[in-house]
């Protein structure tokens, strides 16, 4: 069992699942997630298709084998933090006292120098001297904290994600300005009151911005507020992101010249006649400038000569498609269908994640962890007596070649003769 | 102004050539005032950069990181300053020696980019466009430095200790060490850069993170550094091992930010 906690948390370990991981995320990022059978099998072949879809590489990052890999490589880290907690606290104890610089020496030197001028060229200021006639000081303690405090901001970030992915809402809601549409089954309802695009005088976009009114038909209460692009709105607990726009319409149908049926489309949507329920309406794209020399549906660009592609279907059989103009009609026996105010609606992405925090949270003791592991390098100098002069002692835990060359220097400065034989380079890694 | 601009990167695309070639000139001859020269070179040819970039900055309205051209001119400036800061910092010309060449590659891929100043779609109109690229190229310019020295460390056992190498190049132990803190360097930035991106991407997009081909890409690349880290306390790895893992963690860097955008599309595109 003892061997077991042993390796779970060893470093050899975590580095194998380290390199796991990423060639599990270099792997997955070559093949486009989501898709079916059918596209695998166009882009790389059947045999291939069926090797994606049984590793689960179509969906590669929820796969059972990528989120068994993230738990093994959070139980290593848990295992490592907890059984180094012991050992690391007493290091550092030790380090900061004078009777721990028995090991790990990184440089020394000896003469009638004078120690304070080694303390101050090596910025340690609060040197003191002790009862045995020692003069000690220790800099940069925290830096033994560093891959601690890292190692538990992933542990935090990785556990922040997972939690937000199970519990996390998420619902997308596309309407133009006066549309109403469910959000799946929140009970809420979202109203976009107005979309305003502003441009800059030369007609680039600047900003998205959507009026909403999200309602509770149970509560019976309504929460308004703006969704713009980097500024999404915050109602009902659930977070509004203006993610993008297309185009929509309105259609109008007539039977025998009376107004039957008016419906707001986005483009993509359909709908069935009222009182001919097989006779279905399809608004599969809009040209906002048909005439132009190359046509496109780009949802920012002004509309000049709009055309509306539509599709008709009967009984689930196709009867038609076609292009109509502004002003122009379609005919079907004693329907007439009309495509007018063509205008933009917006597609709302709404999210209500709970452990955002506890993710920015990890992701900040991370930084921490890492500036406190790569910036303080912990050192401690040490000038003992002897004989009419002293001896004085560098040791760094991480700084090794490079602290012994700054100590060098500094004790050259202060008068001391470097300790050639007895200097042991490189200390603690 | 983006005239201005246009001049200033053409003075130090020819700077940075003459640079390599004076480095060269340097490995060949061994004559140290080469060095000296080479290293006061760089630092000019900086300033002039350095005075493009806040130009084309100026001339667009925007911080002048958002398409391939503005993005890898500013990593040949990263590289230069990181390797500036190193080359001072540990009295280290013979890195200059290296790393210019790999500053004259990328200024030379920025200068075949199309440099056309082109309006920001709403998204990047964001003020942690500023952090979250900044952090991107000081990351991947410590990454480059980092690999720069690697590869002399590599190299450096095949090299006498006596004479004009064994002087101005540091021993193999002190060699790991400067990689390692450049390597250090990178990795706070690039965490920064993939923080600062996950805060930006739940302001515009509502997910701090979507697996998108940059953001795994980048994953990957913290990944392999944080192995270097690692490997580089293992018995049996420290050193060479190490070396090559740093190297390789240059090639994700590159792959990550010109791979990514060439074969694997997503919503770091127009990056």
């Amino acid at each position: 069992m003892k061997k077991i906690g042993k390796f779970l948390s060893s470093m050899p370990f975590a580095i194998i699942l380290l390199v796991l991981l990423a060639a599990a995320c270099a792997l997955s990022s070559t093949v486009s997630q989501g898709q079916t059978y059918e596209y695998y099998a166009a882009q790389y072949g059947e045999r291939m298709a069926g090797l994606i879809l049984a590793l689960r590489l179509d969906d590669a990052f929820h796969s059972w084998w990528f989120i068994g890999l993230s738990t093994v490589l959070c139980i290593n880290l848990f295992c490592c933090n907890l059984i180094r907690l012991p050992a690391l606290m007493k290091r550092a104890e030790a380090f900061a006292k004078p009777d721990g610089m028995t090991t790990g020496i990184t440089a020394e030197a000896a003469g009638d120098g004078d120690p304070h001028r080694l303390f101050a060229a090596l910025h340690m200021p609060k040197a003191k001297e002790d009862g045995d006639g020692r003069i000690f000081a220790a800099g940069n303690k925290a830096g033994f904290w560093g891959a601690w405090i890292c190692h538990l901001g992933i542990l935090l970030l990785i556990l922040g994600f997972a939690l937000g992915q199970m519990t996390m809402k998420q619902y997308t809601v596309y309407a133009l300005p006066g549309q109403t549409k469910e959000m799946g089954d929140s009970g809420l309802s979202v109203t976009v009151e107005d979309l305003r695009i502003s441009r800059d005088e030369n007609g680039a976009i600047l900003q998205y911005t959507a009026m909403l009114t999200v309602s509770d038909s149970v509560k019976n209460t309504v929460e308004s507020g703006r969704a713009a692009v980097n500024a999404p709105a915050n109602l009902y607990g659930y977070k509004f992101f203006q993610n993008s726009i297309g185009w929509g319409a309105d259609v109008r149908v007539l039977k025998n010249g009376e107004e039957l049926q008016k419906e707001q489309l986005c483009v993509g949507e359909f709908f069935a006649v009222a009182d001919k329920p097989e006779l279905v309406i399809c608004f599969p794209a809009f040209y906002p400038d048909y005439s132009a020399e190359i046509k496109t549906n780009d949802p920012a660009a002004e509309v000049k000569d709009p055309a509306y592609i539509y599709q008709v279907y009967y009984q689930g059989q196709i009867l038609g498609m076609n292009a109509l103009k502004a002003g122009e009609e379609l005919t079907i026996d004693e329907y007439t269908v009309l495509f007018e105010r063509p205008r933009n609606y917006t597609l709302l992405a709404v999210k209500r994640d709970s452990f955002t925090w506890l993710v920015l949270l990890g992701g900040l003791i991370t930084l921490a962890g890492l500036v406190l592991a790569f910036w303080l390098q912990p050192s401690a100098v040490c000038a003992v007596r002897e004989g009419s002069g002293w001896h004085v002692y560098g040791r760094c835990r991480k700084g090794g070649v490079l602290f012994r060359d700054e100590f060098l220097k500094a004790a050259a400065e202060a008068g001391f003769t470097p300790c050639e034989n007895r200097t042991t380079a490189g200390g603690d890694t | 102004m983006i005239q201005t601009e246009n001049t200033l990167f053409t003075i130090a695309v020819i700077g940075y050539f003459i640079l390599t070639a004076l480095n060269f000139a340097f490995v060949i001859l061994k004559k140290e005032p080469l060095a000296k020269a080479a290293f006061r070179l760089q630092a000019g040819i900086f300033i002039l950069h350095t005075a493009a970039l806040v130009l084309r900055g100026i001339g667009t309205g925007h911080w002048p990181m958002t398409n391939q051209y503005e993005f890898s001119t500013s990593f040949a400036w990263a590289l230069c300053l990181v390797s500036l800061i190193f080359i001072r910092k540990y009295r280290f010309p013979v890195l200059g020696a290296f790393s210019s060449p790999l500053i004259l590659l990328m200024i030379g891929y920025a200068a075949m980019q199309n440099r056309e100043v082109r309006e920001l779609m709403p998204s990047l109109r964001s003020s942690w466009l500023a952090f979250h690229v900044s952090t991107a190229i000081i990351a991947y310019g410590a990454f480059g430095v980092t690999c720069v020295i690697s590869l002399i460390f590599l190299f450096r056992g095949r090299m006498k200790e006596e004479g004009f190498w064994g002087q101005h190049i540091p021993d193999t132990e002190k060699l790991d060490m400067i990689s390692y803190r450049s390597a250090c360097l990178g990795m706070l930035f690039l965490t920064l850069t993939i923080l600062t991106g996950a805060i930006w991407a739940e302001q515009a997009w509502g997910s701090y993170w979507s697996w998108d081909p940059k953001e795994t890409w980048s994953l990957v690349t913290w990944i392999i550094y944080a192995v270097y880290l690692h490997l580089r306390i293992r018995r049996g790895w420290k050193g060479k091992g190490a070396a090559w893992f740093a190297v390789i963690g240059f090639v994700c860097v590159i792959f990550t930010y010109i791979g990514v955008n060439t074969f694997l599309p997503g919503v770091h595109s127009y990056a």
